[in-house]
Parts: structure tokens; C-alpha cells; sequence
């Protein structure tokens, strides 16, 4: 499988590593429910067949963090994205965009 | 106390040198090596400032600019890059870059991290090839080109030095004698002495 | 006519170099050939046809093919260390002096005395694993598995390791073309001219593929001469690249293709520096595969014998290699193309006794070929072959007449062609069959890749061409390189014309399917009969395929025979799945460079030669080699070295290199934020010029890692990591910054490299240090306390950093400067402390250290514990959030009850602890119930003069004074130990702040 990273462009899956699902949002601290919105965050996976956004980190490459959308059966990759311009548009729509 | 000074040594101090006609693997000591990132927000102010002082532009890419005062700043990674400096024993270009670009960039000096190699010849890029996965011909990666990477399992920064069509290689450090025994032993194939 | 000695050699004929006769032998016999033979038209020329046993019945077995698909004739190639196995005769490149072995026999291959298993063979039938050796059970080990050691099995490994080198490489290109035959050479010359970036993979030795084995006419030109017209013209083409003698392997993700050149197997000695082989990995934007199509043969009885052969190999050793396998010869075809081979056969001087056409109707080209070649034309099938050890005649039944037996010494064989498609199936694809065709061909195939020519079908050589130029060109043009389609040289195509024939059921003798697994046609039906009707399970229980040639030769066979008996369609029936590698692939070609002691990477501490000087004996921790101790003339064993390493640096000073510790520079406006997020403890408190002792957490509460951090600058951290944990560290501050909180205006770059960093402790720290120290630098306990930081110059102008740090609980400092001086610096640090009597300590001392002081480690730090488990668990403040705390909360894991740190010692202080030994209640049973913990670390430490350890009992901090066991039933023991605080030296911390 090879990854076109935003940045260094195309490289074998060598290079990365995979954290996991993207679609996880890092739950409140001060929530009241966050003990239990931790373990959620924490443990519960679905096992996705079909289309999956994924964290990979470019670990041998830029070193930076990405969000990889994969179909978990083919290996087809639609859209490779720095994962940190995916976090800031997010916290821009959260926050009602500012 | 102590007065005379601490000898530096190359972490293939031994080594070095090593040529024959295909391949030239060159060991470089006696440049410096300055990590540059931009603070947040103050990418295009970092541009500017780099620009007015050293007449370049950096590159949002893995590519090298390349001054008339013969540094070259690498994109090594978004908003990140290395200065690569012709340093001379008196002056510290972390410092200097340091004290020019504060409140734009986090510096930090890389110069001790890296061991540069120049790799060149007819048989550079197939010697290469035994142990980097990206593509080196000069349609994929030409001249001033950058690519961070490994190589034969140890990480590296590749790139393309303008007017040359030699390969520049920086490893770390204390990979350099495992880094020195693969691209050797790559190149012994064609034709290399180690010298 | 024939050449000396060579009674099989056709005089002027072939691609063989006459004028460099080769010498080689075979079972110790000395024979010759020429250069640009493979071993098996050698051992033809010669009159050998004899190659080897089979894997189960030890029987006599010759050459059927002439490519990679070879199930027979595996010999044992070169020898000692060299050896190897299995190597297929038909692929090996004759050279001078090359030795090969016959295999599976015993004491000869003449007189094979465990030949007597085809007698015993309802023993081994299908499944007999599983049937025959069940019971009782203890035979099995000490009688049934020996004696099938014994009888099965192919050749023997070499028992020393492959002296032989081998390299991985990297390539790129526009457009793969996988076969150089005639529609690959096609396919290469349309893609080529564009400019386009081509590679040409073949695994044979020569560029030509059919084109080199049958006679044919392009536009005039002989299929040899066009394919030396083509090749010179790719030689041209800078940026077309031919492998030859390179196996396309596998077909991976996104264009990826793995492949093997046998860059030295045809020589005696691989060239000086040249790997024997090279794996390659290929990345191609678009990919033609041009692997052209296999022969399978037809299940008649003793179809295995020496001398039946497929009838394109016929051809090919005819034609190619100027040598005729047999002198009277019984064709037996389902289809034209079969029949072609009597022409040759006539040609070559050879007899064609018949030609029997399983066809109902033998076609008129059949007809004609007959009259041509004087054969008898016999509609009707090969029942079985005759001889013991090689054809002697074959038995037929004409389809209007009663039984035949006709003398011969070679009954060529064609059922038909099967296209390869593996490499088109490797990712998951499926073939799909063609009725007329009677074949699996291509189905789905993966993005950017097209079948062409007989691997797709389409057997006619004028469509092997111009599929070639037009898939050639499109490839290219789809590339952005825009492409013509070349002319195509004219030729007259001859016909195929199937009907597929799968076995002769009035076969008299054992009727193989699979070669070289000994897998029969009574096999498969009698798994039918028990009931394995899935083709998956027909495979298992059979091992039809399942052998080195992957099912090329039986499996189409197989599942075609398994249809008839089962009465479906072989559509329905289905076919196995295809996988990674094409032919088998040597181990150390997949290693390459990475053996032995480059397997991984090395990576040296700056002061590594000069302790190698002083004779240090090393220890790998990960990927680094650190001085483990440093053992002076004089001192017995390593106890004795690291007990005088500790005594003198507690007494005097010692030095350590602990560079290895990893290093991270974090910059940046909220730099303090960042690390207070993921430190359990305040970072942005710590005022600058001065260090903290920090721990983090991972986000499900368990430790992941500890180190200090110094604090240069309002807006300048300086981490260190633990050896083993640095690259996980920056990962997971790249991930905090990069995804949880990309607002933070923070950068971090590893500095591990850049800094040369030693531990100097002892009392005498500060008198040696201070030698060393660039006035005006004020190094008192007054100007630079514990925990202070500074950045200075050492050495007349070094730049510099030193902090006081202490591991060992002694007056300490961490010197740091650039990597390039490390190696002086070290040297000097001795120098100036020879007065001192300072000493260099290894991580065996500092280890011992850090137990007498109850510092934690990584066997405490071990994904497992928690902040409070070891004893940290005031450091987490209550004042933030961190990385950790939510589920560091947990009924779980804040249970007081949890094993925790603890001290302890034997109460025999003579007695010896050991890491790993579980704790018990004194008078408790040794149950998994009972375990109260266990001992995580220990030392001998020579303050205390007796073994100390570190460990975790449940609710450890509550029971200091009490006595229980450490036991260790692994190795022997069960010791009295009493519970103590987990510190044994300096309780107050006095002696690291003076």
C-alpha cells in the first residue's frame, strides 16, 4: 500500500504507522460523564469493512500526523489529509466558526 | 583550567572518503546544520524575513532555496526546515539565525545530529536504490528536490543540490557507521574503494 | 550428425553456443553441454532422462517441462555450504563446472529401495495424515513421524548458513511489462518509443519467450531474428530497462510488484561485490502482464514417467536448444497446436510413430500434419505409458478400434493451455473460465493493470502482437506520454481448435494430476467420496497445488476432474485462489543486507571508540551499543567490576555516557502548555535555569514514560526521554499538538543526536567539573543548586549545557556538548579526574544505582503500572487535566490494593534474589490466587553488601517490615524476604544537594 502524504508525496506504507480510527473525538475532561466518555474514547472500536478514516503518522517522512480515508477491503485510498488542518476546521465548526 | 581546545571528530572520522570511478561517497565535515520552524501564525512574516535577509524564498514543499551566500533551507516538513551553512570555526549560524529570526521561528542547532554525505557518479542513483524506496530519477526528484525518508532502515534527509547532479544524504549521527557499511557495501558493486 | 557424446544434440540447430563447450556432472557423472543450455536440455542432449523420485512414492521421474513450471526434475544445485534444494533443471543456466544431485533417493536413483511406498500406496492416499497414523497415539512421535521424515520430502537444506550475498532494490517506471515474449517485446516497443519510463521483467535468460522455441515467420524474419531486431532497438531507448533472469513474484497494493533477479546463479561464483540475487520492489504507474500461458498434460496412466513431456517443450528443446528428447515419438494432443510438435520432431530427424487426437473429430491441420510427417493418425487416447524407469511404448485405445500398444522413448502430451493469470489474481481477483478456450482466463484485474496475449487468451501470435503495440502505447499515453500504435509485422497464425480431454479413465497404471505432490485422480475422487466437495477443501485434503510449482501443471486439472465427478460446471465448481510468490524465493533474499549483525541498524554513543579502547564490554539496549561495564586487569567476573564501579563513583566520581537518553527540544509560546498536558505534573511553574523530574501518562492512565525537563528559556524546554521510549515520545507530542491541539503554538525537533551527554556523580563531581568549566561559570552548591540548569562553555569556548541531575543519589551533573566533542570531552573528563580517581561506569552500575536508590526503570515502566503504583502518585496534580488523569481515576486502576512499589531484601542476607520470582504469603500456597506481586527488578548492591530489588506487592506501601516469599519455581527458588521502603541508601536525599 503506499500513502500520498500531503507534504513529502507518495511513500510505501513502510513509512507510517497507524493510530486508529480518525472519527474519534478526544472527549471534555471536565464533562461530568468523561470517566465514562474516556472508556468509550479509549476501547470501543467499530470494525469498519468498507470506507474508514484513519490516523497515520509519517514517521519515517515529515513527521506529521494525517488523516487517510481507506476502504478497509480494497486498500483504496480516497483522501489523504494533514491531520492538523483537519483538527482546526473542526474546532473552527465546534466553535460556530470564528 | 582546561586550555587546550576539545578536538571535534567526525563520527566516521576513520572512514570518510571512499571513490572510484562510478560511485564517490564523500563524508562532510565542517558544515552546519540549523532546524528552523515557524511559530504559529508566523509563516508568511518568517518567508518575508528570510527573503529581506538572505535574498531566498522558502518553500511550503520539499524543495531547497538556495542563497547567494551559499546556504540552502530545506522544507523538511510543513512550516519546518533545515539550513544547511558553509559554517566557518568562528561563527555559530544557530545563533545568528537564532537572534535574526526571534519571535518568527523556533531554532535549535542540528549541526552535531547529522552526518553529511554526498553521494555521486554515474552509479549514484543505482547505489541508492539498494536501500531508498522513493524514486530518484531526475523526473521524480530533480535538482533541488527534498526528500525525508530511510534508507535501509535508518531515517534520512535527501536532497538535490542546485547545479549538481550529485545526491546529498544526512543520517543521524549515531546511525552513521551502520548508515556507512550499507551504502559501501551498495556501492561496492560498482567499482568503490574505499579509501 | 550428432555431436560427440552428445547423442541427443540436433547438429545446427538452436541457440546454443557451440564454440563454448561447458563441463558439468550430474550424481557424480561428467557430461557436456554448451553455453545457453539450461541443465535440462544438458541432461536431454546427454541421454539422461532419469532426474529424480517423487515426493511420495519414490517414483522414477524425468523432465517434463522446459520453464518454471517444472514439477520433476528438482535437483540439489552446487554444494556444501552452496546447496540447494529443489532447484528446477529447467531453469538453471548451465555453467562450467556446475554439480547438481539427484534428490528423494536412496541408494541410488537407479535402485531407489523406498520405491516400495508405490507398492504400500493405498497407505498413502489422500488424507493419509490424517487416516493412517492415528492410532495409538504414542507411536506417533517415537515411529510414524520418523519414517515419514524419512520417505517424504524433497531435497536436503544446507546445513551451514548461505554464504551467498543478497540485496533488495528499489525501481519506478511508467509502465510495467511482465513477459518478454512476443506480445510483452510488443507491448515494450509501443511504450518505449513514447519516452515513457518502461521495465521489461522475464524470468528466463533470453528476450523472446515462444518466439525462441517454434518456428515461425515475422514479415519474413525469423521469430529469433525479429526478437535480436527488437532488443536492439530497446537497447536504445534510455529509459526502457530489461531484467532478465528476474521472476515477477508478487502483485501488491497500489502498483507495487515484488520481483527476484538471479543475478548469479548462472555463474560458478557470483562477480566480486555482486549479490547472488537482488530482490527487486517495483511501483508502476500502469502494468501489462504478458506471462503467456503454461501447458498442462493429460491424466493417463503412468503419465509421469520419463519421457512423457509437454509438447510445447518438445518444441522448445528442439528448436532452442538444438536437442531432440526422443527418436521415436507418440504425440497425444486435444488440439492442434499439439500436433505441431510431430512437425518438428520430423524435422529433427526424429521418428513420429503416431499421433493420437482425443478429439472426436481429428481437424483437418491434424490430418495434414500426419500425412507431412509420416506419423499414423489415430483418433483415440494414450491409456498409459509403458517402462519401468522411461517410456518404452505407449498404450492406446482408438476410439474405433480395440487397444494399441506402439514402442517409443517419448510420448509428447499437450491437454491444452492454461493463460498465467496468478499475477492478475494476487489481489483477490478472480479468473473467470472460458468454455471455448476450455481455460481460466483474466477476470477483474487490479486499477492499472492489462492482460495481453496468451496470459489473456489470445494464443494466435498476430494477436500476442497487436495487443502488445496497442496496449503498449495506451499504457504509455495514459502516463502522459502520449504513444502511436507501431506497426505490426505480419504472420500466419495456425489453429488451437480445443476439446479438453482431463483424464483417461481406462488409465491401467496411477494417473497423476499433480506431480510433484504424487497427487493421483483417485485422490480427488476419493475425497470426493468422503466428502470434501469444495475445491478449497479438495486442495487441503489432497495437497493438489499445494507444492513448489503452485498448481501451474495439476490444478486446472484437478478442479476440472473434480467437476466431472461431482457433476457440475467447472465455472461452478470454481478455482483456488493464487498467492505471493509466483515460483519460491530464497530467504535471504528477502533479508538482503539485513543479516547477522546488520539485521537492524547499530547505533553508537558518542564516547563508543574511546570505551572500546578501555576494553568496555557492550550491551545492545534497542538499537543502541552501550558500555555495559568496564572491567580492569585483575577483577574475576562482571560482579566484581560493577561493584568496584559503584563503590568508587558513591566514594570518589564516575562518568557515564548517557547520551542515549532521548532528547527533544520544545519550542515555542505555549510550549509550557503543551507539557502540562502531558506531564502529570506543573511545567509551567518551573521557573528558568532550572529542571523537573516529570511523568506522563498514557490516555487509558498507565505510565508511558518518565525524564526531566529543563526549562532554558520562558519559551525553551529541553525533554529527555528514557533510551528505549524516545521515538515513541515525540510521536505521541506530535500527536498531542498535531490532533488533540493544534491552537498551541509549539514546535519540537529530537535533538538525541546532536548532544553528547555524560553523567558525572560522586562526591567529587563538582571538584572535577569545575576543571572543566569556562570561568566565569560559578559551579558552588550555592550559584547552582540541584535541579539547576545553565548553558555555558567548557573546554576554552565549547558550548555547552549542564544540569544537576542525579540518577545515582549522589552530588551529579549531566554535561552536555555538541556530538562532535563527545569523544574529546569523555577523554578529558578522565583526564581532568584522574586526580580525583574518577572512573567510567557502565549501565550495569548505573542500573545498580538507580535499584539502591528505588528510582523506577523500564521494568517498572512497563505499560502496566500506574502513577501511584510506583509510588509517583503525589506528583499528579489536581490543579489541571493531562493526558492520563480521566481514566487514571478508574475504580481499577486507583484501587489501593494494587501491587505497588516496594524494597526488598533476603532475610539470609547471603541469599540471592532474582527478577521475576512471584511473591507469596509466607506460609501461602504457591497458587495464581495467592500471587501477591512480583519482583521487578534486582541487584547486588555493594553499600548494602548483599542482593536488593525493586518490586510490586499488592498493597505494598502497607506492609514495610513484613516477610514473604519471593518465589521462582522456574529456576529453583523460594527465598524469605522482607518488605522495606523502596529506597536502601541516602532515605533523606542529603548527599545529591550538598
Amino acid at each position: 500500500m503506499r500513502i500520498n502524504c500531503p507534504f513529502c508525496g507518495e511513500r510505501s506504507l513502510d513509512e507510517f504507522v497507524i493510530q486508529g480510527d480518525a472519527s474519534l473525538t478526544r472527549p471534555d475532561p471536565a464533562a461530568p460523564d468523561a470517566a465514562a466518555a474516556f472508556y468509550t474514547y479509549g476501547y470501543e472500536r467499530a470494525n469498519v469493512a468498507g470506507a474508514h478514516k484513519e490516523l497515520w503518522y509519517h514517521s519515517a517522512g515529515c513527521h506529521a500526523w494525517l488523516v487517510v480515508s481507506r476502504d478497509t477491503r480494497s486498500h483504496e485510498i480516497a483522501s489523504v489529509t494533514l491531520a492538523k488542518n483537519v483538527a482546526l476546521a473542526r474546532a473552527k465548526a465546534s466553535t460556530g466558526g470564528v | 583550567m582546561s586550555n587546550t581546545k576539545l578536538e571535534p571528530r567526525s563520527a566516521l572520522d576513520s572512514a570518510k572518503s571512499a571513490s572510484r570511478s562510478h560511485v564517490e561517497i564523500k563524508v562532510l565535515d565542517g558544515i552546519s546544520v540549523v532546524w528552523i520552524a515557524a511559530r504559529k501564525g508566523q509563516t508568511a512574516a518568517l518567508v518575508a524575513r528570510v527573503n529581506e535577509l538572505y535574498g531566498v524564498s522558502l518553500t511550503l514543499n520539499p524543495r531547497l532555496a538556495s542563497s547567494t551566500g551559499g546556504i540552502e533551507f530545506l522544507g523538511i516538513a510543513p512550516d519546518q526546515w533545515l539550513a544547511i551553512a558553509p559554517a566557518k570555526d568562528s561563527h555559530d549560524p544557530a545563533s545568528k539565525l537564532a537572534g535574526q529570526l526571534q519571535g518568527l521561528a523556533s531554532i535549535a542547532d542540528q549541526t552535531d545530529a547529522r552526518t553529511l554525505i554526498r553521494v555521486s557518479g554515474a552509479k549514484a542513483r543505482d547505489t541508492l536504490s539498494k536501500g531508498l524506496a522513493i524514486d530518484l530519477h531526475p523526473r521524480a526528484l530533480p535538482e533541488g528536490a527534498v526528500a525525508v525518508t530511510h534508507a535501509a532502515h535508518i531515517g534520512v534527509i535527501l536532497w538535490r543540490p542546485i547545479g549538481s547532479d550529485s545526491f546529498m544524504l544526512a543520517c543521524s549521527r549515531s546511525y552513521s557507521d551502520s548508515f556507512w557499511h550499507w551504502l559501501t557495501e551498495a556501492a561496492a558493486e560498482h567499482g568503490l574503494a574505499v579509501s | 550428425m550428432a555431436t560427440p557424446n552428445q547423442p541427443n544434440r540436433i547438429a545446427n540447430k538452436g541457440l546454443i553456443d557451440r564454440r563454448a563447450p561447458l563441463r558439468f556432472t550430474f550424481d557424480g557423472e561428467t557430461y557436456h553441454g554448451f553455453e545457453g543450455d539450461t541443465l535440462a536440455s544438458a541432461l536431454l542432449a546427454n541421454g539422461v532422462t532419469l532426474t529424480g523420485r517423487s515426493f511420495k512414492y519414490h517414483r522414477p521421474r524425468g523432465i517434463l517441462s522446459a520453464g518454471s513450471e517444472e514439477p520433476n526434475a528438482l535437483v540439489e544445485l552446487r554444494s556444501g555450504a552452496h546447496r540447494e534444494p529443489n532447484t528446477r533443471a529447467t531453469m538453471i543456466e548451465l555453467y562450467q563446472g556446475l554439480e547438481a544431485q539427484s534428490q528423494n533417493r536412496w541408494p541410488s536413483l537407479k535402485y531407489d529401495l523406498l520405491s516400495i511406498n508405490g507398492l504400500l500406496s493405498p497407505v498413502f492416499v489422500a488424507g493419509f495424515y490424517y487416516k493412517t497414523f492415528m492410532w495409538p497415539a504414542s507411536f506417533w512421535e517415537k515411529l510414524y513421524e520418523p519414517l515419514i521424515r524419512r520417505a517424504a520430502g524433497l531435497g536436503r537444506a544446507a546445513e551451514a548458513a548461505d554464504p551467498d550475498t543478497y540485496e533488495k532494490c528499489s525501481a519506478f517506471c511508467d509502465v510495467l511489462i511482465i513477459g518478454a515474449g512476443p506480445a510483452g517485446l510488443s507491448a515494450a516497443l509501443a511504450a518505449g518509443r513514447s519516452g515513457a519510463r518502461v521495465i521489461l521483467v522475464d524470468e528466463n535468460f533470453a528476450l523472446g519467450g515462444r518466439l525462441l522455441g517454434d518456428e515461425v515467420k515475422l514479415d519474413g524474419l525469423s521469430g529469433l531474428d525479429w526478437v535480436r531486431q527488437t532488443a536492439a532497438e530497446l537497447r536504445t531507448l534510455p529509459e526502457v530497462r530489461v531484467l532478465l533472469r528476474t521472476t515477477l513474484t508478487g502483485a501488491y497494493d497500489s502498483g507495487t510488484f515484488s520481483a527476484i533477479e538471479r543475478v548469479a546463479d548462472h555463474v560458478p561464483k557470483p562477480a566480486p561485490h555482486t549479490p547472488r540475487q537482488r530482490l527487486w520492489r517495483i511501483v508502476a504507474q500502469r502494468t501489462i502482464v504478458a506471462t503467456g500461458a503454461t501447458e498442462r498434460p493429460i491424466v493417463f496412466g503412468n503419465n509421469d514417467l520419463p519421457g512423457v513431456m509437454l509438447a510445447s517443450a518438445v518444441r522448445i528443446y528442439i528448436n532452442r536448444f538444438g536437442v531432440t528428447p526422443g527418436r521415436n515419438a507418440v504425440v497425444f494432443t486435444t488440439n492442434d497446436d499439439g500436433a505441431r510438435t510431430a512437425i518438428d520432431l520430423h524435422a529433427a530427424g526424429a521418428r513420429v510413430a503416431a499421433i493420437v487426437d482425443a478429439r472426436p473429430d481429428p481437424s483437418a491441420a491434424v490430418r495434414k500434419i500426419a500425412e507431412a510427417t509420416g506419423a499414423r493418425l489415430i483418433s483415440g487416447v494414450v491409456t498409459d505409458a509403458q517402462g519401468r524407469l522411461a517410456v518404452s511404448g505407449a498404450r492406446i485405445r482408438p476410439y474405433n478400434g480395440s487397444a494399441i500398444e506402439l514402442p517409443c522413448d517419448l510420448i509428447a502430451v499437450s491437454g491444452g493451455f492454461n493463460p498465467n493469470v496468478q499475477i492478475a489474481t494476487h489481489l483477490n481477483g478472480k479468473a473467470k473460465w472460458d468454455n471455448a478456450l476450455a481455460a481460466f482466463v483474466p477476470g477483474d484485474v487490479p486499477k492499472g493493470m492489462t492482460v495481453i496475449g496468451a496470459a489473456a487468451g489470445s494464443f494466435a501470435l498476430s494477436r500476442c502482437l497487436t495487443e502488445g503495440a496497442r496496449w503498449g502505447a495506451s499504457a504509455a499515453t495514459s502516463t502522459g506520454y502520449p504513444a502511436d500504435v507501431p506497426y505490426v509485422p505480419t504472420v500466419a497464425d495456425t489453429g488451437y481448435d480445443i476439446v479438453p480431454l482431463w483424464r483417461v479413465k481406462e488409465a491401467k497404471h496411477k494417473a497423476f494430476i499433480d506431480f510433484q505432490n504424487d497427487v493421483t485422480s483417485d485422490d480427488i475422487a476419493l475425497a470426493e467420496r468422503e466428502g470434501y466437495r469444495s475445491v478449497e477443501h479438495v486442495k487441503r485434503y489432497t495437497t493438489l497445488g499445494m507444492a513448489t510449482d503452485q498448481g501451474r501443471i495439476g490444478n486446472v486439472i484437478g478442479l476440472a476432474i473434480l467437476a466431472e465427478i461431482t457433476g457440475k460446471t467447472i465455472s461452478e465448481t470454481g478455482s483456488t485462489s493464487a498467492r505471493p510468490p509466483y515460483t519460491p524465493v530464497a530467504m535471504g533474499a528477502l533479508a538482503g543486507h539485513h543479516r547477522g549483525k546488520y539485521f537492524k541498524p547499530t547505533r553508537l554513543p558518542p564516547s563508543y571508540d574511546w570505551a572500546k579502547e578501555k576494553g568496555a564490554v557492550f550491551v545492545e539496549t534497542g538499537l543502541w551499543l552501550r558500555p555495559q561495564y568496564f572491567p580492569v586487569p585483575g577483577e574475576s567476573d562482571w560482579l566484581e567490576t560493577v561493584n568496584r564501579e559503584v563503590k568508587t563513583t558513591r566514594e570518589k566520581v564516575g562518568v557515564c555516557d548517557v547520551s542515549t537518553l532521548g532528547k527533544i527540544e520544545v519550542h515555542g509560546n505555549d510550549a509550557a502548555t503543551l507539557l502540562d498536558r502531558v506531564y502529570i505534573n506543573a511545567f509551567s511553574s518551573l521557573p528558568v535555569g532550572r529542571a523537573r523530574y516529570g511523568v506522563m501518562l498514557r490516555d487509558d492512565g498507565l505510565v508511558m514514560d518518565d525524564g526531566t525537563c529543563a526549562r532554558f528559556a520562558p519559551d525553551r524546554f529541553f525533554m529527555t526521554t528514557t533510551t528505549a521510549n524516545a521515538v515513541k515520545v515525540m510521536q505521541h507530542l506530535e500527536f498531542c499538538h498535531q490532533w488533540l491541539w493544534p491552537a498551541l503554538d509549539a514546535q519540537m525537533m529530537s535533538a538525541t543526536d546532536q548532544w553528547a551527554q555524560y553523567s558525572v556523580a560522586g562526591p567529587r563531581a563538582r571538584d572535577l567539573l569545575a576543571k572543566i568549566v569556562d570561568p566565569p561559570f560559578d559551579i558552588s552548591n550555592a550559584a547552582f543548586p540541584y535541579m539547576a540548569i545553565a548553558e555555558l562553555t567548557v573546554c576554552s569556548g565549547i558550548k555547552s549545557r549542564l544540569y544537576r541531575l542525579s540518577f545515582s543519589g549522589e552530588l551529579a551533573y549531566e554535561i552536555g556538548v555538541p556530538a562532535r566533542f563527545g569523544d574529546a570531552l569523555m577523554r578529558r573528563l578522565m583526564e581532568a579526574g584522574a586526580e580525583y580517581g574518577a572512573i567510567p561506569y557502565g549501565t550495569e552500575a548505573l542500573g545498580v544505582m538507580r535499584i539502591e536508590k528505588g528510582h523506577v526503570g523500564g521494568n517498572e515502566i512497563n505499560g502496566t503500572t500506574t502513577a501511584a503504583d510506583l509510588g509517583l502518585g503525589k506528583m499528579m496534580s489536581a490543579k489541571k487535566d493531562y493526558i492520563g488523569r480521566v481514566l487514571a481515576g478508574r475504580e481499577g486502576l486507583a484501587d489501593s490494593k494494587r501491587p505497588s512499589l516496594v524494597g526488598i531484601r533476603p532475610v539470609n542476607r547471603a541469599a540471592r534474589l532474582r527478577a521475576g520470582a512471584h511473591f507469596l504469603e509466607k506460609d501461602a500456597a504457591a497458587t495464581a490466587a495467592n500471587d501477591h506481586g512480583y519482583l521487578t527488578s534486582v541487584a547486588f548492591s555493594p553499600m548494602a553488601g548483599h542482593w536488593i530489588g525493586l518490586g510490586l506487592l499488592q498493597d505494598g506501601p502497607q506492609r514495610h517490615g513484613e516477610i514473604i516469599r519471593a518465589y521462582d519455581p522456574v529456576r529453583g527458588g523460594d527465598t524469605l524476604v522482607e518488605v522495606v521502603a523502596p529506597c536502601f541508601i541516602d532515605t533523606e536525599g542529603v548527599r545529591l544537594r550538598v
